[in-house]
């Protein structure tokens, strides 16, 4: 049996007195799609966020790409502090694309999508742009590469956010709410690459509003409650009849 | 007003220029350099360097700057420490007192300057590039100065002009840049006004410079707030072409 693409453990994490992730766990293998939902406050960014380590976990365990990082309270009883190019190293696997996108203003388009690949993974110059042109075009903004990100709509600044996360060349892609921010018209462009890759077999963690198209999308569907999960399974299951009560209510107020 | 008076006065004060932007260049570099560091220093973690950054900020941004001159020069030489040593040689010049001065002080409110800078810079924006493994010195950079810099650049453009202003107190240590000629004329001829017309005059003129330079420094850095690039050609033909 092979080992999973990515894993969490009991993970826990508390914001002062507030405890947003209690205990949760999470494997997943190469090609999985999973879609994390459930209401605000669930814990799914949080968990999104710890996996990339954004947030620092109060304990449990991440194994991602070959690396380990267990999080606690060490043998002195101090809580252990992860190493920091260890986690730089994880963060280079692991494409992130946020709610509200997030690109740097000051560079345009192509240079957004370049700049990890030359300045962290130090690829050649050339390669890392014809890569970029390449993944501009697959998104379906090839002409805007020298435009600012200012100048682009919500649904071409998401898909030049999405071409950078593919630029590092990663294992796994974590979306944290990508159409969130988007109007509605907006969202269907979005939706359409995220459905590309996942056809295309790509390891994808997607928290999402839209249910229509997690149950269309992903291979497992989560449900977060207050920190925990609640339900784990097909998302014909998860996202139509599922087992758990809340899990029901929270799908018929969104539909 | 007598305008040939007034030409003389020009000629005269012409040569104390190179001095004043001397002092003023000098200055400016090496305290912009100083007030990123110090900026950094304030927002560490590490409480003594924060504190130390504090604590300097708030002498050189509490006390007049005339007052900084006067300890600078007349104050550190009472000290044998400094006498005998290396320093000696400078620091018992009115030029290099000047200069550590002006430094220290636009040190210190260009340091306030940046600190607002890089605590504005978008929260996410840092979270994307650490999320693609950037850290430290390469997040600093690459991401978080750049954009700091643009922020600040306005604000910072005010305390380059008050640079400006500010050389004018060298004048106390017996350097003859504008205003220190400007004096000993007005000793002479007993004509302030005329001669501090013709003084504020070369100021305002070099400030008008200054502050066209800093819009086009201005303009250059942010190709992202001006319109967007014309891209309709492109795609014209494009479609012409299907």
């Amino acid at each position: 049996m092979s080992s999973p693409t990515f894993e969490v453990r009991d993970l826990h994490k508390r914001f002062g007195a507030l405890e947003v992730l209690k205990g949760v766990s999470l494997a997943a293998n190469d090609g999985d799609v999973i879609s994390i939902i459930g209401a605000s406050g669930s814990g799914k960014s949080t968990l999104l966020r710890c996996i990339n380590m954004l947030e620092v976990p109060d304990q449990g365990e991440i194994r991602v790409a070959g690396e380990v990082i267990k999080l606690g309270n060490g043998a002195d009883g101090k809580p252990t502090r992860p190493d920091r190019r260890q986690v730089d190293r994880m963060r280079t696997r692991l494409g992130m694309v946020f709610q509200s996108f997030n690109l740097w203003t000051h560079m345009t388009v192509l240079e957004n999508v370049i700049e990890a690949p030359v300045h962290v993974q130090k690829r050649p110059k050339d390669e890392c742009v014809a890569e970029a042109v390449a993944l501009l075009d697959k998104v379906g903004i090839a002409d805007k590469r020298d435009q600012y990100p200012v100048h682009l709509s919500g649904g071409q600044q998401q898909r030049a956010a999405i071409a950078r996360a593919l630029a590092m060349r990663p294992q796994v892609l974590l979306f944290d709410e990508p159409t969130s921010a988007l109007d509605p018209e907006l969202v269907g462009e979005v939706l359409r690459v995220i459905r590309q890759l996942a056809l295309e077999g790509r390891t994808m963690l997607i928290v999402t509003h839209e249910l229509n198209f997690a149950r269309e999308v992903s291979s497992r569907a989560i449900f977060l409650h207050e920190g925990r999960v609640e339900e784990d399974g097909p998302p014909g299951e998860v996202l139509v009849a599922p087992k758990s009560e809340r899990c029901r209510q929270f799908i018929a107020s969104h539909y | 007003m007598d305008p040939i008076f007034m030409w003389d006065t020009l000629q005269r004060l012409l040569p104390g220029i190179p001095l004043m932007l001397q002092l003023v260049s000098l200055s400016l570099a090496v305290g912009f350099v100083l007030a990123v560091l110090v900026a950094l220093a304030r927002l560490s973690a590490f409480r003594p360097l924060s504190a130390a950054a504090a604590g300097y900020v708030f002498f050189f941004r509490g006390t007049p700057l005339l007052v900084q001159i006067f300890l600078i020069y007349y104050g550190l030489g009472q000290f044998p420490e400094i006498r005998d040593s290396f320093l000696w040689p400078f620091l018992r010049q009115p030029y290099w007192c000047a200069i550590l001065a002006f430094t220290l002080n636009t040190g210190a409110y260009g340091s306030e300057i940046m600190r607002g800078g890089i605590q504005s810079v978008p929260w996410g924006q840092i979270e994307a590039a650490r999320v693609c493994g950037m850290s430290g010195l390469l997040l600093m950079r690459r991401i978080i100065l750049p954009i700091a810099v643009r922020q600040a650049l306005p604000a910072y453009g005010n305390e380059m002009i008050l640079m400006v202003k500010a050389t004018s107190l060298a004048s106390i240590i017996t350097l003859m840049e504008v205003t220190g000629i400007a004096q000993k004329i007005i000793a002479e001829t007993y004509r302030a006004v005329e001669v501090f017309v013709v003084a504020g005059s070369i100021y305002l003129l070099i400030n008008f410079v200054l502050t066209r330079g800093v819009r086009a420094l201005e303009w250059y850095l942010s190709p992202h707030l001006r319109d967007a690039r014309q891209a309709a050609p492109a795609t014209e033909a494009a479609a012409l072409a299907h």
